[in-house]
């Protein structure tokens, strides 16, 4: 059999292959896989690696139009593309993050700790629940003492569903392969199992403590966990109406997660095919609905989720505007992981770039809001305008970047997949109002989950119009899908409150909207959007 | 003089400037251009250069946008009572069935009409049958899909075979957009895959032997 080697400083790695297999399949049976985001089909171009030795064959189409020229003249290729028979020799350079779990750093939306001191731990008597938010892109996890509501540890970790798909419609799509739909459901069970044992091991708690796990999420990763109607989703008759993707059975996840054999599981139950209980637990903890009219939600993510309360109804609606706010689709962009810069402070000729970066990492591209940081700058100083045109002075193939040792560069198209992801926002947010008679000036609140909304500069996201430009009404709520489970976790009155919400949402399906092609076009547009115009 | 005013119509229209399109064009048929001219000097040639710069990738969703809406106000101030005759072959246009994405047809649609092509416009969300069945009517000699989410391949690849059910072997199938433009025509089972517009203008013209048909 050929051997393809891996080379890794120090200590090179030799597998063994069956020919034809691409490099990406080889890899993913390893500890050692490269990043993907889509199903092998060479489409997200995220599984770089560099030919060091050996005939790797001629590129594909997919591999000449993710990589350019030079890329390729220096053994750039993409693993899912390379299939050979014969002995290879490779770099990766994009690989998989190793450790996958995380502790939570983030601010709390809401403290339930009712004080009193911690119980012992040996008592296994003493309660403890799960809240669990299952994303796309990620899955969030903290326990919690359903005595005292004390939250005692928490864990954001990466959904290992991803190399099947990064967007929803790939990922639901790859279940059509034999056997994958049941792989997809365990993967999950299993990255949760991982993040509780995570949990147990490194903060000393015995996860037969656990009595109740709460878990909310899209209900894409609904139907995915619970192995029902995943199918459904694929057509779009069922986008706006109620789909049943409640588990069967829960007792082989009891028995994963190694909790209490008794323990409660409850899944709550999406809206419907594109709003999931993800939001509405957000809307339980950001108190959306109990302050008067005027509050706004917004989920930034692939397929950002908004949510207006106007007093008596909560419009909702789902935008999918592209995974541009998640750092992906972008030649300079990467997720808000260790190396991202996730904040541009200054960019200037004279001081050259100032920035932020997770986890103080060397940088190595931009997320999200280092986005918009960057296109605020560069709007600032007439680097580029509100067409998304650059100034003469840039080259043609795009704004150079020059870091620490590297240069990225920002080009044309990545401005373009940015704007129409802030464009698709923009139009939910200004559809929603239309539906409430309501103008841009009677909003009270605007709330921003997610991650994106903590590092995000809310004056930047104003200045390129990602929010309308109302000072003082922006509350970054931080995992609000998270907190909102934690919430009907602890009480049951808040558990209420998750019916009402029920109760008051209507679903708005942009595309039934007339005049979405203009809206969309006014909101490409890099430029504030105006707090005090009424809407027309 | 005209050469100017042409040259002001073009930049215009590729600035996506429609009111000052509409004038410049206003006023070169005032000044006794006729409407063919104008669009063969003014429209086409402005789609050439739109056509180098969308290939360099040098131009992006809102400058494409707005460059549409100029030459179709520039087409209606032309024609205000309806379109301009076709001068060319009948095509049909849609987005299919579970596929609700239109601002990829849409941009299709104009740059198919400014070429002179009758453009039967089937919608987005268009059912198969649908779509065939307006192809047929409407004497349609090609279909054009634009497909903008992945899941409708599977849709795409039955369009072939229902047409031969119907036995409209003349139709030639075209696909594009941006969930289909990265797969090959075998895999889609079309006729074509088109990389953009124009490379879709390109292959009509190619694929009918069709010069422009000269009215009168
Ligand atoms: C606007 C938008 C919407 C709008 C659509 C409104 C409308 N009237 O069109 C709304 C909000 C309704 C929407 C809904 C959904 N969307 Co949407 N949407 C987008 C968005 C932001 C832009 C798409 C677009 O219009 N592009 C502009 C066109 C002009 O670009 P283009 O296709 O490249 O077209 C060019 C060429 O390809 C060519 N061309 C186009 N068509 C054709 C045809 C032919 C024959 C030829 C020759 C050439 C050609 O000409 C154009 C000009 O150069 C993209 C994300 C993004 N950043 O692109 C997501 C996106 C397309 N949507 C996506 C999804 C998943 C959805 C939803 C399923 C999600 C949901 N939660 O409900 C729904 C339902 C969609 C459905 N039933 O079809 C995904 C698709 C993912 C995938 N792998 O398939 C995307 C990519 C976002 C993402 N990454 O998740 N969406
Ligand atoms: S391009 Fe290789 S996994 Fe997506």
């Amino acid at each position: 059999m050929p051997i393809l080697t891996i080379k890794i400083p120090g200590k090179d790695r030799h597998l063994t292959f069956i020919a034809g297999r691409s490099v990406r399949d080889i890899l993913d049976e390893t500890d050692i896989r490269v990043r993907a985001g889509c199903n092998g089909e060479g489409a997200c171009g995220m599984c770089r690696i560099r030919i060091a030795g050996g005939d790797a064959g001629e590129p594909t189409v997919n591999e000449t139009i993710s990589l350019d020229v030079g890329a390729l003249s220096q053994g750039v290729r993409l693993a899912c593309q390379v299939k050979t028979d014969c002995d290879l020799q490779i770099e990766i350079i994009n690989p998989a993050p190793t450790s996958s779990w995380r502790r939570m750093e983030e601010g709390w939306v809401e403290d339930f700790s009712q004080g009193g001191p911690p119980v012992a731990d040996a008592d296994l008597s003493h309660p403890l629940g799960v809240a669990i938010d299952l994303g796309t892109t990620h899955i969030s996890i903290t326990m919690l003492d359903l005595l005292t509501g004390r939250r005692l540890a928490g864990r954001r970790g990466l959904n290992p569903q991803s190399c099947s798909g990064t967007d929803v419609l790939t990922r639901l799509m790859s279940t059509e392969s034999e056997g994958r739909a049941a792989k997809l459901s365990s993967q999950v069970v299993q990255a949760i199992g991982e993040g509780l044992h995570d949990i147990g091991s490194r903060e000393g708690i015995d996860l037969r403590r656990v009595s109740h796990v709460v878990l909310v999420g899209n209900t894409a990763m609904l139907t995915l966990l619970s192995g029902h109607n995943y199918n459904l989703l694929l057509q779009p008759s069922y986008w706006s109406r109620t789909i049943d993707c409640l588990p069967r059975e829960t007792a082989p996840w009891i028995g994963a997660w190694r909790i209490n054999p008794e323990a409660a599981v409850d899944v709550v139950p999406p809206l419907a095919g594109f709003v999931g209980s993800d939001l509405l637990s957000g809307v339980v903890s950001t108190r959306l609905i109990e302050r008067g009219r005027g509050a706004l939600l917004l989920d930034f993510g692939t397929n950002s989720e908004v949510a207006l309360w106007d007093g008596d109804t909560l419009w909702v609606t789902s935008a999918a505007g592209g995974p541009a706010f998640e750092g992906c689709g972008m030649s300079c962009g990467m997720p808000a992981d260790s190396g991202a810069i996730f904040r541009v402070h200054e960019l200037s000729e004279e001081v050259g770039i100032s920035f932020e970066v997770v986890g103080g990492a060397d940088p190595h591209g931009l997320c999200g809001t280092g986005m918009v940081d960057l296109l605020a700058c560069l709007i600032k100083s007439g680097t580029l305008n509100k067409k998304g045109q650059f100034a003469q002075s840039v080259p043609a193939f795009g704004f150079p970047l020059q870091l620490e040792g590297r240069t990225i560069v920002l080009s044309k198209k990545d401005v373009d997949t940015f704007q129409r992801a802030k464009a698709a926002i923009g139009v939910a947010v200004k559809v929603l109002l239309a539906k409430a008679g309501m103008g841009y000036n009677e909003l009270k609140r605007i709330c921003i989950g997610g991650i994106f909304g903590q590092y995000l500069d809310i004056t930047n996201a104003m200045e390129i119009g990602l929010l309308p430009s109302i000072p003082g009404i922006v509350e970054t709520s931080g995992n609000t899908a998270l907190a909102g489970c934690e919430a009907v976790l602890i009480s049951s009155e808040r558990k209420e409150q998750l019916q009402e919400v029920m109760r008051r949402a209507v679903i708005i399906n942009l595309s039934d909207c007339a005049d979405f092609e203009s809206l969309f076009l006014e909101h490409l547009y890099l430029m504030p959007i105006s707090g005090n115009k009424g809407h027309d | 003089m005209n050469s100017q005013a042409f040259d002001r119509l073009i930049k215009a229209l590729l600035d996506g400037d429609q009111s000052v399109a509409v004038a410049e064009a206003v006023d070169l048929r005032n000044a006794g251009v006729d409407n063919e001219q104008i669009i063969i000097g003014g429209i086409e040639t402005a789609m050439g250069k739109l056509e180098a710069k969308c290939t360099v990738e040098q131009f992006n969703l809102l400058e494409i946008m707005l460059a549409g809406r100029a030459v179709t106000g520039v087409i209606k101030a032309l024609y205000p009572d309806g379109p301009p005759p076709a001068t060319r072959e009948t095509v049909a246009l849609a987005s299919l069935e579970g596929d609700v994405h239109d601002l990829g047809k849409n941009i299709v649609k104009t740059v198919l009409l400014a070429k002179g092509y009758r453009v039967v416009d089937c919608g987005k969300d268009c059912p198969l049958e649908t779509l065939i069945d307006k192809a047929e009517r409407e004497g349609a000699r090609t279909i054009c899909i634009s497909g903008l989410i992945t899941s409708i391949m599977p849709l795409v690849r039955q369009v072939l075979p229902m047409l031969q059910i119907r036995g409209l072997t003349g139709i030639k199938v075209l696909a594009g957009g941006a969930a289909l433009k990265q797969a090959s025509a075998n895999s889609l089972n079309v006729h074509y895959v088109a990389d953009s517009v124009f490379d879709c203008v390109r292959y009509l013209e190619e694929s009918t032997g069709q010069a422009p048909v000269q009215s009168q």
